[in-house]
């Protein structure tokens, strides 16, 4: 009777402590939605900032997020799976591969302001990168690349040893069995750390201040040479992210509707932050049935 | 008497510091089955990974010793080891089907050795199939997950798979302890139709498995090869006292 | 459905010797029996020299039967066809053996005149030729009614049997001269019950085997 009566309470006690986090996860959602659903428009989503007048838009920092976004990936995807492979299938178990193991995890714990210091010291200043979306992709890769390598690495590790030498045996080289054998096997576990990865760029601020700075020049969305410095796709061109503005128009907007205008971002926001992750769910669930024919 | 296929002379395998086979000289008759027995970590396993050096796979393990096939030492560092292991075949405990379509699970090995023409993967997949008495029970969801068969049918399934790449060699790890009664009965006879065309190495704890499968039997006691004989000899009169009692299960 | 080809293949083997031997002690018994009416010495001898190779299937029998338990762990009906297998092996193998002491009878009467003409002997050893050809197609069809049928005709043997004890045992009292040759015959005529005796073993077997009772035919 005492172990059951334990029982009922510990899972009292769990299913309360999870009732919380949900109860906070929605309020936190449904405020900020609630706020700014109202003041979002196709306007709004599309125009440019304003400074001193209402009724600005944040089109320009949308469009920069989300070419970011594209860029840190574009970066940060073949590189932290190309590391996380060595590490997991080619690094010999010596001291170089577990301090290497270590640094990639002080570098996970890093404060992003610091990675962003970094970034000014180095991209910015020492590479004369100037205030550009490519020394910020950099700088999130920096961010970004200890996690990606330590999940692909995980997810590898996680593959059944007997897959990998079913693949050895039939005569395939090691490269054949990694890449057509244990990534696809891989896949729905680097999938989730990508998306991780991705939310954290998208929601990123402090290490963007910095590096890619928090202005963005006129842009004229009819130009798509991304050599031309009007062109929004020039990596080199200083842009200011949607988190970035929102800081920025909390602690020095002037414009009188400043308080609707950073609502209405959080929670498109958090709306592409939602949309991006269902989306990547369900883009990576059709390919993993592909490669593994499962219905 | 048949020819032989390869045999092993001295061989040692270490794991680190530990030694788990003790300069084992066997020699494998072509087209016939050999079965290894012994009670667990005796050695069998190591021995039979170090037969297509899929030891290779594990930190810290070391050969020495011969694996002659077809006169060739495949320890030797000239031995391009990925022709090697196509010529061997490998069957694991666990059924360990890739995560992949059953088509994809035969087709994948040849097409990667050069077959890319489709029908003529169609026919391999087909006659792997039938080899292995899958073909009726599968041939209308061949493009179905691998992973939907039930486990004896997975474990023929890896058994098509590793014939199609044509090996003349296969090695089984134990390739029925994961299945039911039923299964394991279609295995063993799958086992008695395939030595027609391959060598076989089987290694078993089931020690009737053994005596019902193999033409050869070779019994190992901590990493020493205690005696190596036709099958009939060991299970009816063998010449070493601790076969005797591990065969008639006083072992211990 | 599951095959097991070894162990089917080993059954049928050892079945297929069983008709051999069968049929070789068919024809050993009628050879003798020839052999002992007509006094043909070669005849006789040619019995004794065919007998070994009866003994050589036994042989091969014993060490299948070993080998298929030892390796293939057969149970139920398979084990009882083995060990019936086993049983009726032996019993055709002493079968053979008192064919060939009819054939030395023969041998030992070289030279002489019978007493008598044969004519209870040679009626015995068809009817038990008869059980023997009966016992190995029970054995074969696994057939318990023609098996309890087959043993019935011992007691015609039995019967036989006494009759020629009875009438050697006259012609032994009217002349002692004939009294080695009647020895001779009477034992003859026993070896023949004894050879029909064997016939309702078999017939205990396949009984055995069909059905996994023991019963007493004789």
């Amino acid at each position: 009777m005492k172990a059951r009566a334990a029982d009922r309470v510990a899972t009292g006690v769990i299913i309360g402590m999870a009732s919380l986090i949900m109860l906070v996860l929605v309020g936190l959602i449904a405020y900020l939605l609630f706020r700014g659903l109202s003041h979002i428009s196709w306007h709004f989503l599309t125009s440019p900032p304003q400074s001193i007048k209402a009724g600005g838009g944040i089109g320009p920092q949308l469009f920069n997020s989300l070419y970011l976004l594209i860029l840190t990936m574009l970066i940060t995807i073949p590189l932290g799976i190309g590391a996380g492979i060595y590490m997991s299938q080619y690094a010999k178990a010596n001291q170089l591969t577990a301090f290497i193991r270590l640094v990639v995890e002080v570098l996970s714990s890093f404060p992003s302001i610091v990675i962003g210091l970094f970034g000014l010291l180095v991209f910015v200043n020492l590479f004369h990168m100037k205030y550009s979306l490519a020394a910020g992709a950099l700088a999130l890769t920096v961010f970004n690349l200890p996690l990606m390598v330590r999940v692909t690495e995980q997810a590898l590790n996680g593959v059944p040893r007997e897959q990998k030498e079913a693949g050895l045996a039939l005569g395939l080289s090691r490269w054949k069995t990694i890449s057509s054998i244990m990534l696809p096997m891989a896949f729905p576990a680097i999938l989730t750390g990508t998306i991780l990865a991705a939310g954290r760029v998208f929601g990123e601020a402090a290490a963007l201040l910095f590096t890619a700075g928090m202005t963005t020049p006129r842009l004229d969305f009819g130009n798509w040479n991304p050599l031309d410095s009007h062109s929004p796709l020039n990596p080199f061109r200083p842009a200011e992210t949607l988190a970035v503005h929102i800081w920025k128009i909390n602690s020095e907007g002037r414009a009188p509707d400043a308080p609707e205008i950073a609502a209405g971002a959080s929670a498109v926001l958090i709306i592409v932050v939602l949309l991006f992750n269902f989306g990547a769910r369900w883009l990576g669930r059709a390919i993993y049935r592909k490669f593994t024919a499962t219905k | 008497m048949s020819d032989t296929a390869f045999y092993t002379k001295d061989l040692s395998v270490f794991y680190g510091e530990k030694q788990a086979i003790k300069k084992v000289s066997i020699t494998f008759p072509e087209r016939q089955v050999v079965a290894f027995i012994g009670p667990s970590g005796c050695g069998k396993s190591t021995f039979l990974r170090s037969l297509n050096r899929m030891n290779d796979v594990i930190p810290g393990a070391r050969v020495e010793g011969e694996i002659r096939i077809g006169g060739r030492d495949i320890n030797d560092p000239s031995t391009d080891v990925v022709r090697l292991r196509q010529k061997i075949g490998m069957v694991w405990q666990k059924p360990n089907p890739f995560h992949k379509s059953i088509y994809e699970n035969i087709a994948f090995g040849p097409r990667y050795h050069g077959v890319k023409d489709k029908r003529n993967l169609d026919e391999i997949v087909e006659s792997s199939l039938r080899k292995t008495a899958l073909w009726d029970e599968v041939k209308d969801r061949l493009h179905g997950s691998a992973l939907a068969l039930s486990g004896g049918q997975q474990q023929r399934l890896c058994i098509a798979r590793s014939i199609a790449v044509q090996p003349s060699i296969l090695l089984m790890d134990e390739p029925a302890s994961a299945l039911d009664p039923v299964s394991t009965a279609k295995i063993e006879e799958l086992i008695a139709e395939l030595k027609r065309d391959y060598s076989i190495v089987i290694v078993t704890h089931n020690m009737y498995q053994a005596a019902r499968v193999s033409d050869k039997t070779a019994f190992f006691l901590m990493g020493d090869l205690i005696e190596y004989d036709e099958t009939q000899k060991m299970f009816t009169n063998p010449s070493n006292r601790a076969t005797d009692d591990y065969i008639s299960g006083r072992f211990g | 459905m599951v095959v097991r080809k070894e162990l089917d293949d080993g059954l049928k083997q050892i079945q297929d010797w069983l008709g051999e031997m069968g049929g070789r002690v068919e024809r050993a018994l009628r050879e003798s029996m020839t052999a002992l009416t007509n006094l043909d010495m070669n005849l006789a001898r040619k019995v004794l020299a065919d007998d070994l190779r009866l003994n050589q299937i036994e042989e091969q029998i014993d060490e299948a039967a070993a080998r298929l338990i030892a390796t293939q762990q057969p149970v139920a009906k398979d084990l009882r066809r083995i060990l019936a297998g086993i049983t009726i092996a032996s019993d055709l193998e002493r079968m053979g053996d008192l064919s060939v002491d009819v054939a030395k009878a023969a041998i030992r009467l070289e030279g002489q005149q019978l007493v008598k003409p044969l004519i209870d002997l040679p009626r015995m050893a068809d009817i038990v030729r008869g059980m023997i050809a009966e016992s190995i197609r029970a054995y074969n069809e696994e057939n318990v009614d023609l098996a309890l049928k087959m043993a019935k005709d011992d007691d015609e043997v039995d019967a036989l049997c006494g009759t020629v004890f009875r009438d050697l045992a006259a012609i032994m009292a009217g002349d002692s001269g004939t009294i080695g040759q009647a020895m001779l015959l009477s034992f003859t005529a026993r070896y023949i019950e004894r050879i029909a005796d064997h016939a309702t073993n078999i017939g205990e077997s396949v009984v055995y085997l069909a059905t996994g009772k023991r019963p007493e035919l004789n």
